[in-house]
This record gives structure tokens, sequence and C-alpha cells, in this order.
């Protein structure tokens, strides 16, 4: 089943910036939005393949029976070297592919909300801002669809680059501060990233070299590819996470990495990693300073995709990988979790700058992420996932809402505004819509995420006795985010007009398009969550939750007959 | 699909449809247009409803409970949650259709009223584009409450509920360019999530140990539980929640309290009823519409709805709290000036009653309560909304006075809410109106369970049923008011005996036969007395009974302060007027008021109740199986109401006489009262509703906004800080090593050998000044030296030239 498509979308807008380098100055907004634009129509494509998940007889085909069926699978040997193949590896499951079409959604608006480019304070240097724009996009898609943590981890790297130069150039006027703490906050992560990474290579390479050594043979079967052998290390993370003789070798207590038991290491690693990037408290600072500084489309990529990159990594790498860790470290992450919930809630609370305030709560809200990820069962898991994709869609708006005030206000200063429902009717009223999509309101997308975490956290109760409170403690975040959220929205828009902005034009056409996705989005995945998103994810999360879960009951055993032989 | 359920939602759908009609027109309909839209909309969904009711009223009790299971059968997927699929459906029993019949009824009169009401007052903005908005609100909420009605899951019950939630933020801040406006939206919603926070615990109890969502099946679930002391009530389980003891309830009841959390919310009890009072800052139809008749009486529904999951533990602290809210509220009624406000205090008072009855087991009467509740309060509202209309948005009764003359309408619908609330009849005998018989009710439970309980050995041998009877399926489900009953005996109220015990035909007899194992294990539960209930304390009887005298009391001030004696300002007074589009729908009010609600509402609750409350569970948990009847109030015992009557049936005349007596004069009398040592500071206390939102506003309010800011200090100061001084040393680091290391170190060495050189450079080129004689002299000099040397000896020479090192 190979297919090029993959590589068409995340290649595409490299293409466009390529058109853009060449063509004259004058065409660049259009091949950039043109671009982002065939972007997402070809990741629309992708739905051939998803629309039918919600079939339980088709289940199977689009899910497969086990963690690691792929679509639009494309592997090509890239760098070999001795013993060792670093391969370009790309494939689409449940878990990606929600991402993916997230992803082009996003870049697609934020391309169209750049398009005042010539209005911005900065406002040099536009084929420079598009090529990067581009390259980002490439970046981010790369990220969600490459299987090969090598190339993963290039992606990775390549989507910091632009984002660095997007903030520090086109932002605002702390920008140069704000854009090297994100890119080394990132930059640390992924420098832990690669001490697994390179530890994931060699233990590989040494279980299947054990493996083969003790079975005499020339090569072991593949966890989840037919008649394919493997023969030394991989970096191919489905194969990391299937293969037995790699996990069994990953979770032997004999397996160290500088002096510590390797598998809960290794996920802490990775999870430290990750955890900058959800972001979660106390690695969160650079969100609110990237954010405040950024342009406004580039905070709705920030908060729309490159949060989501931190929760892919968690689902993808740290949990299928190394099950055992997620286990071991279960109660720390809920904890981090509830923690980054309430205290973002209470600090967005604090906050006088509308960005920041938006910023705050997204570290509230992908706290749910982790706490529905921490107790690894089916509903936590779908519950994470949807938080992740809800927020996708409300946060960028949100951080649109600001970008339209500040496109007329030119600053951001909460208790400075007052009554602009008056002085802007419609731009009012998707305010308000949007914020209360962020606020979690049932039948809008943000509340079936969080409910759905609570909900795992309440059955994760039997297998984690701290699972009940945490998730009591989750809820009371729920009262507060009403609060800020009211108390922002009062400060901002209701109340008397002032003056001063009283001659605001209404939201334009433009503004609206950019807004009208992202709300019509929220409503529907709130009113239908099975039919526009669960039954697209569904099937991968539950092959994922019983690949771990069965996982973890394997090392239980082993170490339980470790124990029994005196170990 | 029957088609009641179509037409239920149809009813629902329609007002939807509106919503999306006018946020898409509704600025090209315009002023009034949009508002009779709305009331077309409403009349629609009223029409269906009303078909409904009629219907339904007709039909026999076996087609309905057939109706009611083929409704289950209809639901749809709506999403998986963990590997349980959770469906929606239509909730299709006696009680949604009287409940949606009753909200559609009023919220179309109310919108009537607005069309009128809002036509003076949304210019108060920017004119036309809040006019058409405040009825796109209420089309939402109209969808919100409906579909609240009808949900078959606590989910969507839920989903609704914080729909409802947003559209009374949405409108008590409708004037939101006034502060107070928008500072009582913010605390209603908020408030309400406190509630709800409750609400979701409990929500999710319920889905992990009962394993459904649905409203029935949870219920089916529970029992089976209890029967068998599994899930829920496993033992040892039920104390162990946390691993500790959550102060001492098990935890089936810590479910059922988180449920009714969410009633405490938006029914605003005792202490989260701080909301209410302030919602009156919205325009008065929506006061009317849903801080008196719908929406607050949705938390009353709620409780109904989850009756089947309290336990007796439950049930207690339901009727505590609203027993303290009634209480409470009636008191600081007496003394608010504010004509909106004594009623929203009245209001809560009210729904204390409900939530009072619901916890005394009284299901039938708090739900009835709810039904007249809902007619007169909605009316009087509206009659408040026309008085400050008329008085140019003067809202203080100490102002009024004297507008019988200009607003008879008004008046005299007003006084029928006022004889409605006070519980107005003639005792012993049938004629009354509204709370004569919801209330005496309420109150007749409150005395079965405080005094009369447990009851006597007579019904214990009628209710303990042997297993022929639970075989015949006779024994569970007894109607006392069937609706052929319901309709000639307009006087039950006050003596409603037990009727004979009616089999429910066919599907009831399956379904007890279905039930049978469970039955008879929760019989044999239940008889050996392991969870005694002993009665409820005497006060939980005492304090309603009082109130019962003040709810006249205060009703009577405000009707006669506003309508009667003098008029106490004269501007006021001079400029009063009545409108007609605004009476009509008061006049239908209180037309709804005396008839529609006894000879229809009452026998189809009673109707309900019996599925509703599944009256054997409420009698195996209380231990007492004889008792299924009082517990839900299906048939209180003869006795209970005669002696009821000496204690509170001439409530009514007691408080209007002392009411009129006090304010027959204007305010003199009430004021020296009021200063009157020991009494003054308990006046200035209720005044200030007892200090409790100002208690609130420093703990909560100010605590919460502290430590946000504490918070926000520490990510500043210490978290990022942390950070900061990371990247800080690592500067020092690199400074060290670029600094002193690299430049004095490595770069010193390189350097240092540089500068050597050129100093030796340097010392090289002194001598090398370009004058001859310079030269001469130095090769003349060197020459000798080189003479010297060669003198000295080749051993020498070889010495020195070691020494140099060459």
């Amino acid at each position: 089943m190979e297919s090029s498509l993959l590589s068409w979308i995340v290649f595409l807008p490299s293409i466009g910036a390529v058109a853009i380098m060449l063509l004259p100055k004058a065409l660049t907004r259009v091949i950039a939005v043109g671009t982002t634009l065939t972007t997402l129509v070809v990741s629309l494509l992708l739905f051939r393949t998803f629309l039918a998940g919600g079939d339980p007889a088709q289940a199977e085909s689009v899910f497969g029976s086990g963690y690691g069926f792929l679509h639009y699978v494309q592997r090509i040997p890239w760098i070999t070297g001795e013993g060792f193949t670093i391969e370009y590896f790309l494939g689409v499951d449940g878990l990606s592919f929600p991402l993916l079409i997230l992803t082009t959604l996003v870049m697609f608006l934020s391309c169209v909300a750049s398009w005042n480019f010539s209005h911005w304070k900065v406002n040099k240097g536009r084929k420079a801002y598009f090529v990067l724009f581009l390259l980002l996009e490439t970046g981010m898609l790369g990220v969600f669809v490459a299987l090969d943590f090598f190339l993963f981890y290039i992606f990775w790297e390549i989507m910091l680059l632009p984002m660095y130069f997007l903030i520090g150039v086109w932002g605002g006027v702390r920008r140069e501060y704000a854009a090297i703490k994100f890119f080394l906050f990132t930059l640390a992560g992924s420098v832990l990233m690669l001490v697994a990474l390179l530890g994931m290579y060699f233990y590989s390479a040494d279980a299947v070299h054990q493996a083969m050594a003790s079975g005499g043979v020339e090569g072991i079967a593949s966890g989840y590819r037919p008649d394919v052998m493997i023969t030394g290390g991989t970096f191919d993370l489905i194969e990391l996470a299937t293969n037995q003789a790699i996990q069994d070798h990953f979770g032997a207590a004999s397996t160290m990495l500088m002096g510590f038991r390797f598998a809960p290491f290794a996920f802490i690693l990775l999870f430290i990693g990750f955890a900058i990037k959800l972001p979660a408290v106390p690695f969160h600072t650079w969100l609110p300073d990237a954010h405040v500084e950024a342009p406004t489309p580039i905070s709705m990529i920030l908060a729309g995709v490159l949060l989501k990159m931190g929760g892919y990594g968690f689902l993808r790498i740290c949990y299928p990988i190394f099950p055992g860790g997620g286990h071991d470290w279960a109660f720390v992450i809920a904890v981090i979790g509830v923690i980054s919930i309430l205290y973002g809630a209470l600090c967005a609370m604090a906050q006088t700058d509308f960005k920041k305030l938006v910023a705050y709560s997204s570290v509230s809200h992908m706290g749910f992420v982790l706490l529905g990820i921490s107790v690894m069962n089916k509903t936590g898991f779908q519950g994470a996932m949807f938080q992740m994709i809800a927020h996708g869609i409300s946060s960028p708006m949100c951080f649109f809402l600001v970008g339209v005030i500040y496109d007329r206000a030119h600053h951001r200063r909460i208790n400075d505004f007052g009554g602009l429902w008056l002085s802007m009717p419609k731009y009012g009223s998707w305010a308000t819509l949007g914020f209360f999509a962020s606020l979690g309101l049932p039948g809008l997308c943000g509340f079936i995420g969080e409910i759905y975490v609570l909900l795992g956290c309440f059955e994760g109760r039997s297998q984690f006795g701290w699972a009940v409170p945490m998730a009591v403690l989750a809820a009371t975040g729920v009262v507060l985010t009403a609060g800020y959220v009211l108390w922002l929205i009062q400060r901002v828009y209701l109340g008397k007009l002032r003056e001063e902005y009283a001659g605001f034009p209404d939201a334009g056409i433009r503004e609206v398009f950019i807004l009208a996705p992202f709300g019509v989005l929220a409503i529907v995945l709130g009113i239908l969550p099975k039919h526009t998103l669960f039954n697209f994810m569904n099937g991968t999360l539950d092959l994922m939750v019983d690949h771990i879960v069965s996982m973890n009951r394997h090392f239980d055993l082993m170490n339980q007959s470790y124990a029994m032989l005196g170990g | 699909m029957s088609w009641y359920e179509q037409f239920l939602v149809a009813g629902t759908v329609v007002p939807l449809i509106g919503f999306a009609f006018l946020v898409f027109f509704g600025h090209r309909l315009g002023k009034p247009l949009s508002g009779w839209f709305t009331v077309l909309v409403m009349g629609t969904s009223c029409v269906l409803a009303t078909c409904v009711l009629f219907s339904w009223h007709g039909l026999s009790p076996a087609d309905r409970a057939e109706l009611t299971a083929a409704a289950v059968s209809n639901q749809f997927y709506w999403a998986d949650m963990g590997s349980v699929p959770i469906k929606i459906g239509v909730k299709l029993d006696s009680l949604t259709v009287i409940m949606f019949f009753m909200v559609t009824f009023i919220a179309t009169w109310i919108f009537v009223f607005s069309v009128g009401y809002m036509a003076g007052h949304s210019d108060e903005i920017d004119g036309q584009s809040k006019y058409h908005r405040f009825f796109t609100y209420l089309c939402m909420f109209a969808f919100s409450m409906l579909g609240l009605v009808i949900s078959s899951n606590l989910l969507f019950l839920f989903i609704f509920w914080e729909l409802v939630g947003l559209c009374s933020y949405l409108l008590i801040g409708f004037y939101f360019d006034k502060k107070f406006a928008s500072n009582a939206a913010m605390k209603a919603f908020i408030t309400n999530r406190v509630g709800d926070f409750g609400f979701l615990f409990g929500l999710m109890m319920v889905f992990f140990f009962l394993g459904t969502l649905d409203l029935d099946q949870a219920a089916a679930n529970f029992r089976q539980q209890y029967a068998s002391s599994t899930g829920l009530f496993a033992i040892g389980y039920s104390i162990d929640l946390f691993g500790w003891q959550v102060s001492g309830m098990t935890l089936a009841t810590l479910m059922g309290v988180g449920l009714f959390c969410g009633a405490m919310g938006k029914s605003a009890q005792f202490p989260l009823h701080v909301w209410l009072p302030d919602a009156m800052a919205g325009p008065t139809p929506v006061s009317a519409l849903i801080h008196a008749a719908t929406m607050v009486a949705a938390g009353v529904y709620l409780v109904a709805r989850i009756f089947r999951l309290l336990t007796p533990d439950a049930q207690m602290v339901v009727a505590v709290i609203g027993c303290i809210t009634l209480t409470m509220t009636a008191l600081i009624a007496i003394v608010q000036t504010d004509i909106k406000k004594v009623l929203a205090y009245s209001t809560l008072s009210q729904l204390g009653y409900m939530i009072f009855g619901l916890g005394v087991g009284a299901w039938t009467a708090a739900l009835f309560h709810l039904m007249t509740h809902a007619f007169f309060k909605a009316m009087m509202f509206l009659g408040s909304g026309q008085v400050i209309e008329g008085c140019h948005h003067e809202q203080e009764i100490t102002k009024m006075g004297g507008l019988h003359k200009k607003m008879p309408v008004t008046c005299w619908t007003f006084f029928i809410g006022v004889l409605a609330i006070a519980g107005t009849g003639i005792p012993w005998t049938g004629p009354g109106i509204g709370g004569f018989y919801s209330k005496d009710e309420i109150l007749a439970a409150a005395l079965m369970r405080t005094d009369h309980w447990p009851p006597e050995a007579e019904h214990h041998a009628k209710a303990a049923p042997s297993d022929e009877e639970l075989e015949s399926g006779l024994s569970y489900r007894l109607a006392s008011d069937s609706p052929e009953h319901g309709a000639t005996d307009t006087s039950a109220g006050h003596d409603s005996q037990p009727k004979s015990e009616q089999a429910h035909g066919p599907s009831e007899l399956d379904h007890a036969a279905a039930h049978h194992v469970d039955q008879a294990a929760l019989v044999a539960r239940a008889t050996d007395s392991e969870h005694p209930t002993s009665p409820l304390p005497k006060w939980l009887f005492w304090f309603p009974i009082a109130i019962a005298y003040v709810t006249p009391f205060y009703m009577m001030r405000l009707w006669w302060l506003t309508f009667m004696g003098k008029p106490r300002d004269q501007h006021v007074y001079d400029h009063a007027h009545e409108s007609k589009l605004m009476y009509v729908p008061l006049v239908a009010l209180a037309v709804g008021t005396f008839f529609c609600s006894y000879w229809v509402f009452r026998p189809l609750l009673a109707d309900a109740a019996s599925a509703a409350t599944d009256a054997t569970m409420v009698v195996a948990i209380d231990g007492h199986a004889h008792d299924a009847d009082h517990a839900v109030g299906l048939m209180l015992h003869h006795d209970v109401h005669r002696d009821l009557v000496p204690i509170v049936g001439f409530a009514f005349l007691i408080g209007f006489g002392v009411a009129w007596a006090i304010y027959r004069n204007g305010l003199e009398l009430a004021t020296r009262i009021s200063s009157m040592p020991g009494i003054a500071f308990m006046h200035r206390a209720l005044r200030e509703r007892l200090y409790i939102d100002q208690v609130y506003d420093f703990v909560l309010v100010m605590g919460c906004r502290g430590f946000s800011r504490l918070c926000s200090v520490f990510d500043a100061w210490v978290v990022d800080m942390v950070a900061l001084l990371c990247a800080a040393l690592v500067r020092r680091i690199a400074a060290f090593s670029g600094w002193v290391l690299d430049a004095r170190g490595v770069d010193g060495v390189v350097n240092g050998v540089a500068s050597l050189t050129k100093y030796a450079g340097n010392a090289v080129r002194q001598p090398q000044t370009g004058r001859v004689r310079n030269y001469v002299l130095f090769a003349a000099g060197s020459a000798a030296v080189v003479l010297l040397l060669i003198l000295a000896g080749s051993g020498a020479w070889s010495a020195v030239v070691g020494w140099i090192g060459l």
C-alpha cells in the first residue's frame, strides 16, 4: 500500500515556499494562501480512508486489529550505515489523522489571517515571512506523519527554526527575548529526546542481536509487519512499540542507561521533552512570552498546532514504547496535569494582557490532556485526544479574536477595553462563541474533552487510588475557568462603550471567514463528537490502549517471575 | 417513533430553527417583527404541546406505559465513552408531557408580553440591534429548556442544563452596558458552575457505578445493585471512596448529593441561592420566564428525575437544604422594598418548598407545586413588569401605592397570584387555588415523615407483599389518582384517600414478573430492617409551617404597598399607565392559575409518580416496604390532612390580616416596628441578606482573585526566574569560559606567545637604527666578540652554545 500522498501533503508547502522565492513579490500572498489551501484540500483526501471508521463492520479495515495499522505508508531507506538504516517512513493512522487535518486547517486560516501583513508594525520582508511560514507547515506536518524516530526528530527541529524567526523578526517589542526563550526551551527538550533516541536505537540493536544469537537465526520477525525480518537496531516507532524482543529488553531490570533503569529513565527524558512543548507546569514559561510577542497568525499556529505536538509525542512515542514508564510515573503525570489545570487557570485569572490570558488558559486546557493520558485507559485517551483537537479549534479562534481588536486598538490591556460588543456586534457574538467554547460549555467542543478526561479518571480508580481525587480537583478547574473567561468577557465586551473604541469597524469579511470555520467546528464537534471525530480516531486509540495494557500485564508477569527467581 | 415523540421533538426543534433564523435575519426583521416571529415560533410549539397533553391525558395508564417503553427503543447513538455507548432519546412520560406543556404555554404568553415590554426597553442601548437579539436569546432558551425536559439521558440533561444557564447568563446581562447587570450575569453563571461541579461529580459516579447515563437504566441498575449489595452498595466499598470515609456518607448517598448540587445551583438553594436576587437585573420578562417559572424549576425537575437514585440520607440532605432555603429567603423577603426583589425571594422560598417536598418524599406534591407556582409566579412577574414599565422604571414599592386605579387589570391579576401563593382556600372543603393544594400536600408529607413515621401497623400488613402478590404484580404500582378519578376528584387535594390498588395492565405485569427476583430480594432486605429510618427531625416540619404564615404576609405587604393605600410618590403615580398588549398575557396566565393546574396536571402527575419514583426502590431503601405510597406522596393518610388543617389551614388569613394591619396606612407603622430595639438589628441583617453575599465576596471572590494574583506573581518571579536563572547561569559559565578560560587561558597562551615574539622582535629591532656608524660599531663589536670566543677555545664555545640551547 505504498503511497506518496503523505509526501505530497508534507512537501506541498515547501514547493510553495520555493515558488514564493522565485516569483515576484506581488504574488507572494496569493501563492501562500493557495498553497495552504491546496494542502488542506489534499489532506482532506485522507477522509476517503477514515470515513468508514465509524462503521463497526469496516472499522477493522480502517484501524486494523492491532496497534500499528497504517495507511498511505511510504518507506524508503534514507541513510544506511554500518548495521543501521534510517528510513524515510511516513504513515497515518487514527492518531495522526485528526491532527494532520487540524494542522492543514489552522495553517490555511492563519495564512488568511496573515493577509493584512502590510499593515503590521513590522512589515518588512514579506517574502521571507511567507517562506518561513510554509516551511513551518512542512515541519509540523512532517512531525505528525513521520514514523521513523530519526525522521521525526528532524522534522521536529525543522519546525523550530522558522518559528524562531517568525517570532523573532515579526513579533512585538520583546520579540527577540521571546524567540530565544522559545527556541532554547524547545531545544533543551529535543536534546533530552536525542539522548533517548540514541538509547532506543542501541538497546533495540542489542535486543535484536541477543534474540538472533539465542535463537541462532538470521533475523527476528517484525512486531507488526508480516513477513519482514529485522536484523539490527531500528528507529521505527511502531516497531519499537510492537516488537516483543525489543520491548522485553527495554523493560528488563538489567537494561540500564547512565545508572538508571532504561525504560523509566528514557520515558522521563522523552516526557520532559514533550511536556515542554505541551506545555506543562513548570516548563510552561516560554509560552506566555512567545504568545504575547508573536504576531496573531503565529500565535494561532503556536496554540493550535505546536502545543499538540507535545501531546502527540506522548501518545505516539512515550506510552506505546515505554508502557511501563507510563505506569510507574502515572501519579506524577496526573499531578502535573492537575497542577497545570488549576495553576494555569489561576494565572490566567490574574493577567491583564489579553493574549497572556489566553496563553495561560492554554496551559490550563492542555493540563487535561496530561491528566487524561495519565490514567491509561480508553476513555482517558479519547478525552485527551479530543481535548487536543478541541483546543486546536478554540484557542486559535481566541487568539484571532484578540488579534482582531489588537489590529484596531493597538494594545491588549484588558482593563482598558469595555463595551466592544456594542461597537462591534458581529465580532462580539463570535467572541462569545469562541470564549464559551474555550470555557468548556456543554454543546461546544471544549466540554467533550474535559468530561471524557474526568470520566477516564473515574474509570481509572480501580487501578489508581488517586484517580478520583484528581478528577475532583480537575473538575474544580471548571469553576475557575468560568471565572476568568466570564470576567474577561465582562471587561472587554460588556459594560459601557468607551469613546475611543466607538468608531471601530465591525469584523470584516476576511475576519468572519476565519472565525466562521472555527466557530462552526466548535459547535459541530460539541454536538456530534462521534460523527465528527471519535469515529476517525477511536479505533487506533483503543488498540493502542489495549497494547499498552497487555504490555504492562506482560511486564508484571515478567517482574513477578523475576522476583520469584530471587532477582 | 410515535407521534407523541415526534411532536415533542418538533416542539423542541422549532425554537431552534427560530433561533437560527433570527441569528441570520433577525436584524432585517427588526422591531417589532422579530418579536412577533418569536411568538409565532413559540405558539407553534405550544400548539404541539397542547395536542400531546390532551391526547396523553386521554390515554389509559397501560397505553402510556407502552408508549414510554417504545420511546426508549428509538434512541440515537451519540458517542461511546470508553466502550460504553451513549444514546439519546425522548423521555416520554406524564411528567415530560406536563412540563413541556407548561414551558411552552408560559413561554408563549411571556413572549407576547415581551413584544410590548421590549418595545420600550431595547432602545436603551442601540436600538434595533438589541431588540432582535433579545428574541434570539429567548428562542435559544426555549430550545434548551425543552431539550432539558425531554432528555432521557443524564448527560444530555446536563448539556441542555448548561445551555439554559448560558441563555440565562446572556439574558441577565442583556443590559450589559450596566455594570450591575454584567456582574449579576457573571455571578449567576459562576454560582451555577459551582453547582455543576457537583452535578458533574454525581454524573461520573452514575456512569461508573451504574454503567449508564440513561435515567431509567440507571435507576434499574441502582435497584439491582442494592438488591445484590454490589457496586454502590458493596460492603466495604460504600464507605471507602477516596480511601477515607466521606463524612459518614455512603457512596450511593454521595452520588445523590452530588447530583443534587446541580439542582442547588439551578434552583438557587442555600448556599448557592445568592445569584437569583441579583438576576433580577435582567429584563422583567426574563425574570418571569427564566428566573421564576421554568429554568429555576429545572433543578426541582432534576431532583424529581433522579429521585430513584436518592438514598434516605440523600433525601434528608435535600429536605434540610430545602428547609433552610425556604425559611431564610422568606424572612429576607419581608424586608425587601424592590418589587422584583420581593418576588425573587418569594421564588426562592417557593423553590425551597419544592425541594423540601422532594426531600420528604412528596414527589407529586412538589411537582404539582412547581406547576402551579410557574403559572402564578410568571404572572406576578409580568405584573411587576407592567408596574415597572408603567411607573417609568421605578422599582421601589416604597414609592408606589394606590396603583389599582391606574392599572386595574394588573392589580387584580396580581391579587390572584397573591391568593395562589398564600394557599388560599376554604379549609376542610375543596375549593382553593394554587398553593392551597400543592403546599398543603408538601406539608402533609412533612408531617407524615416527622410525626407519623414509621406508620401504623395496618399499613405494614398491606405493604409487605407476599409472593403471590408479587407474582400478580399488584402490590407495587398504586395509583391513587388515575385520570378518571382526577377529573371528578377536584377536591381531593385535602383528602386524597387511598384508592383501590390497581393493576396497571399487561406491560406492568410483565415488568413485575421480570423483576420478580429483584423484588423478592429487595423485600427480604427491606423487612430485615437493617437500615431502619427514624422519623425526620421535628423542625423539618415546623419551619415550613411557620413560613406558611410568613408567605401570605410578605405577599400581601407587596401587593398592598404597590396597588393599595395612598400614592406615596405623586410623580410616579401621575405617570403610571397600563399597556394592553402586556395585560393580555397576565389574564391568560391568571386563567391558567385558576383552572389548568388542578384538573389536568394533578392526576397526570400522580400517574407519573408511580413510574418516575419507582416506589419499590424508595420503600426498600427506607426499610419500610409498606410506605411506597406515602414515600412518594401518592396517597397521604387521611388523618394527616385532617390534622394539618388546624395547624396551617388559616395561615393565609392570619398572614393577610397582619400585613393589612401593618401596611394599611402606609409605611409609618412598619418603620416604627422595624426600629424597635431587638428588631432593628434583625431588620438590618435581613436587609443585608444576612451578609451572605458580603461573606462570599470577601472570602471567595477576593480570595480567589488574591490567590490568582499570587500564582501569577509566583509564575513571574519564581517559575520564570528559575528559567532565567538557568539562562543567567549558563551565560556566566559562558562568560567564564569565554573570558577567563578562553581569553586568559587558551587565548592567553596563544597571545602570550605572540606578545613574546613581538617583544623579542621589538628588542631585536632596537639596534636596527639605520645609521651606518651604529652598524659599523655593531659589526665591529660582534667581530670582537666572535674573535674573543674563538680565542676562548672550542671547549668554551661549545659550552656557550649549549647554554643558549641551540
